[in-house]
């Protein structure tokens, strides 16, 4: 956040367009919000001159594609989401940023206690805006000002949840809209959770998606995450997900980027507790036109932590990829066992992979490594394969499922990796 | 034990920390245009670089001083230094009798001999050395030696009288004078430095060497060296550095260019130890170097290795443009950072030609209070097929209160590049400790033997002497500063 600049037009005129039709927040904090406006005001939408937004000009594209902001969002009835579903889930819907109790299913397993935004009280709401502040990033700052209504999702004390849960975050626009959604997942002490978040677009007009989603681990508590990002060529977002976890807890996630004009996800884990760990995947195809850009912020406080981070990438035609990945050890945070890996392969000579695997390291007894490569594919083995009688191009899909499949096969809800890994050989 | 060690360490005096007292002509302090015709007439230079230097200066009043280095220290005040300081006798130097014998002592004290250099010139010879005293060339030894070879080897200033030709031909080739903030200000105010060309196909016969020195007090130093090698040429080249103890932080903005030409190589080794402040981070160099290479035709190498162990604040990133096909970029580097000593250094390795290759390997040594960052950049641009790079940079953390970071950033846009970047920030081990230990090595000399191993694949890449001093740097730097 180094560059101080003056607010720049196309906040101005964005910021505009929202307030129109801005909602009234009450389970943000006021001196969050103040803290936001200030943030879009000093920094603006971050360009390519900002350091973390380097390879993805967040501005540019807000200026090149969303010239008029209409939020002309429509809502849609139960039997259009039918095919988003997963079977073996428990299925919630957050339509255009805001909770939808119609849509979703009937929460029969105990312990859960889900509830919109706008619902919340006490303890609740002292949580909102906890992790995700909005002097770090622009981005966060103009979801705290302008979501709407997201999801409140706790899991109680002690309650290891024995079925996936799975969150449809869904848009439906006809017209260049901009979404601002926003929820807050709890692991309560001991508990356990494997939650599957999908974002899909089912409008036919252009909608930059901002999501924010803060995410706190409990003493004990695991929660395992499945990302699965298929929005379509019509849709921009930015994905920032603030995520602590405390003492003994457990915190994964895996991130598929199928589709999706620009996707920028925002990883920030802050291990904030000892003796806990985090575990971060991503799998990214890119083609045509398509940037994808991954990013995490490891944060290590405590000592005894363990964090690990395997990130993949292929890219194709004039697409363009980016790994940019920070592990940030403490001075208190000895006996950190930190490893980040990032693998891409480049398919077109017009496309891009961009990887900065940054260490950033104040204590002396931790063993950090990293490592990332990038090529094409192996000409000896596609050899061998071609050698025994397997056509150029099955060849090709044999060795770029195989170089995926290392991700994709952490993937522990059977149907989910069954439909990624058809959706998967599609788009190759 | 770590903190004894530690204490005892800061106890370490620099010891190359002595002012030479000798008369220095200098200009007043300050920066404006007139400084800048001030110095371009005490040196006699000829219109067009008095341009060069006026255009540099005028871009680079519209400059901001660079912030994203990993890096925190008071701004240097740029009216505040003086540009231009010759130690007097200025009149030329036709044997070592009549240099200021003050001088010479300095340099017997750094353990550079003149004499000696003079004395072996007879019998046999390896290292020809060209000595910058607060930006102004002294002496340059072996010169008629190597004019036989037809090898140009002097100060900046006599090429600039002697070959303008060819300084104006390649000046600023690699380093253009708007290239950055410092790299603007060494073009606006540089007062001397060493010029080096290899003509087609000769083999430089012996190591060329500058040692450069700051010495009067409030001096900023703006050296420029400019090394050309042209067809089938080769040499290595050495660069040594010291300065004397000081409260206040002296800036050093010097720019190194290296151009090859077709099937040429230039190694280029460094060995750095500026004043680094003392045990409380007071005084100290600002260390902010340009140095690039220009691998310009085909088949060319240029090879950069560095040991770092001095200044208060370091910034460098010594580059290799590959633009020839087949040529290949090289930079080895070990930076030791100790007490407050900050150093931000890495290398850009930009591939252009086809067939490049490039190989980085750097090892950063952090104790004290220290930060020690690594930030480099690799580039293949499109049509930069089968490019080729390998990159490696460790982080060795000495005690708790010191840092370790990497920025490596990569970007590739052809897609039959292969490129691989891994790292690791680590201690040194207990049991490697207990293993020497217990065959009756004491920790001290334990922590000697681990780190020269460490350092081993960068210091083998120095030429003899220069790693025999590079060994005795580290070990001095490092004393006692694990446990």
């Amino acid at each position: 956040m180094s560059l101080a600049e003056t607010k720049s037009a196309v906040t101005q005129q964005l910021m505009e367009s929202l307030q129109k039709q801005a909602p009234k927040i009450a389970f943000i904090p006021d001196a969050e919000i103040v803290s936001a406006i200030r943030q879009l005001e000093e920094k603006g939408i971050p360009n390519n001159k900002h350091e973390d937004y380097k390879y993805c000009n967040i501005e540019a594209c807000i200026r090149r594609e969303f010239k008029s902001v209409e939020q002309s969002f429509q809502s849609l009835g139960i039997e259009d989401i039918a095919a988003y579903k997963i079977d073996e889930a428990i299925n919630l819907v957050v339509l255009n940023g805001a909770y939808s109790a119609e849509l979703s299913e009937k929460v029969i397993a105990k312990g859960i206690s889900i509830k919109s935004l706008n619902d919340i009280s006490g303890k609740e709401k002292d949580l909102i805006a906890s992790q995700a502040k909005s002097f770090s990033d622009s981005l966060i700052a103009l979801n705290t000002v302008f979501c709407n209504n997201g999801l409140f999702f706790k899991v109680e004390k002690n309650n290891a949840i024995p079925m996936p849960v799975h969150i449809i975050y869904i848009n439906n626009t006809d017209k260049p809209s901009l979404s601002n959604s926003r929820s807050f997942i709890h692991i309560e002490t001991g508990s356990e959770l494997t939650l599957i978040e999908s974002f899909v677009n089912a409008g036919t007009g252009k909608v930059f998606s901002n999501y924010v989603s803060e995410k706190l681990l409990d003493e004990n508590a695991k929660l395992t995450c499945y990302t699965f990002q298929n929005e379509g060529a019509a849709s921009y977002s930015v994905h920032t997900n603030s995520v602590k976890v405390n003492r003994y807890a457990n915190y994964s996630n895996t991130t598929l980027t199928l589709s999706g004009e620009l996707v920028r996800n925002n990883h920030n884990v802050e291990l904030a507790a000892s003796n806990c760990e985090a575990h971060l995947n991503g799998l990214f195809l890119t083609k045509g036109t398509q940037l994808v850009d991954n990013h995490t912020l490891i944060d290590h406080q405590m000592p005894n932590c363990e964090s690990n981070e395997l990130y993949k990438g292929i890219a194709s035609g004039k697409s363009s990829g980016t790994f940019n990945g920070k592990i940030f050890v403490r001075k208190d945070a000895q006996k950190t066992n930190a490893y980040q890996s990032s693998k891409n392969i480049l398919l077109s000579d017009d496309a891009t992979i961009n990887t900065k695997p940054q260490l950033e390291i104040y204590a002396d007894d931790v063993k950090c490594s990293h490592g990332t490569s990038t090529g094409k594919i192996d000409t000896d083995a596609l050899f061998y394969l071609k050698a025994r009688g397997i056509g150029e191009e099955s060849a090709r899909k044999l060795l770029l499922q195989a170089f995926a499949e290392e991700v994709i096969e952490k993937i522990e809800v059977e149907s989910l990796k069954e439909r990624i890994l058809q959706l998967f050989e599609k788009t190759l | 034990m770590a903190n004894e060690l530690l204490e005892e360490h800061i106890q370490n005096e620099y010891k190359w920390g002595f002012i030479t007292d000798i008369d220095a002509d200098e200009a007043p302090k300050g920066l404006n245009e007139d400084i800048i015709r001030f110095i371009s007439a005490k040196k006699k230079e000829p219109e067009w670089l008095l341009e060069f230097r006026l255009k540099a200066f005028r871009n680079w009043q519209n400059m901001v001083e660079p912030e994203w280095a990993h890096v925190s220290y008071e701004k240097p005040n740029f009216q505040d230094i003086i540009y231009y300081s010759a130690p007097k006798p200025k009149k030329e130097l036709a044997s070592l009798d009549e240099v200021d014998p003050e001088l010479l002592k300095t340099f017997e004290k750094l353990g550079i001999s003149l004499e000696e250099q003079k004395r072996l010139s007879g019998v046999q010879s390896n290292i020809a050395v060209d000595v910058v005293f607060d930006s102004v060339s002294v002496k340059t030894t072996f010169k008629e030696t190597l004019a036989e070879k037809g090898i140009i080897f002097c100060s900046f200033s006599e090429a600039v009288q002697d070959h303008p030709e060819l300084v104006k031909k390649y000046m600023g080739m690699a380093v253009p004078p708007t290239d950055n903030f410092y790299a603007a200000l060494n073009s606006a105010v540089f007062t001397d430095g060493s010029f080096c060309y290899i003509p087609k196909g000769v083999r430089s016969p012996m190591e060329l060497s500058t040692y450069f020195r700051i010495n009067a007090s409030g001096t900023g130093q703006f050296e420029r060296t400019l090394i050309i090698a042209d067809e089938d040429a080769y040499v290595s080249y050495l660069e040594g550095c010291t300065a004397p103890q000081r409260d206040e932080n002296q800036l050093h903005a010097a720019v190194v260019e290296i151009i090859t030409h077709k099937n040429a190589e230039v190694k280029y080794s460094t060995v750095q130890n500026w004043y680094p402040g003392d045990k409380d981070g007071k005084g100290g160099i600002f260390n902010f170097v340009t140095k690039r290479g220009l691998c310009l035709e085909d088949n060319s190498k240029i090879s950069w290795t560095q040991v770092e162990t001095g200044s208060a604040v370091t910034w460098k990133y010594p580059s290799v443009i590959l633009k020839g096909n087949n040529s290949v970029g090289e930079f080895y580097s070990v930076a030791v950072t100790n007490n407050y000593q900050q150093a931000d250094t890495g290398t850009k390795m930009i591939h252009i030609g086809k067939n490049t290759r490039s190989t980085i390997i750097s090892k950063g040594i952090s104790a004290g209070f220290s930060n020690n960052s690594y930030r480099g950049l690799v580039q293949i641009k499109k049509g930069a097929s089968n490019a080729r790079n390998f990159s490696q940079c460790d982080s060795l953390l000495m005690g708790d209160k010191c840092g370790a970071h990497t920025f490596p950033y990569i970007e590739i846009k052809d897609k039959s590049a292969i490129v691989e970047h891994e790292a690791t920030t680590s201690k040194i081990g207990e049991d490697q400790l207990f293993y020497c230990k217990q065959r009756g090595i004491d920790t001290e000399k334990a922590i000697g033997l681990i780190v020269n191993g460490y350092c081993k694949e960068v210091l083998n890449k120095l030429p003899m002497e220069f790693a025999v001093e590079a060994q005795k740097l580290l070990a001095i730097s490092l004393e006692g500063s694990v446990g």
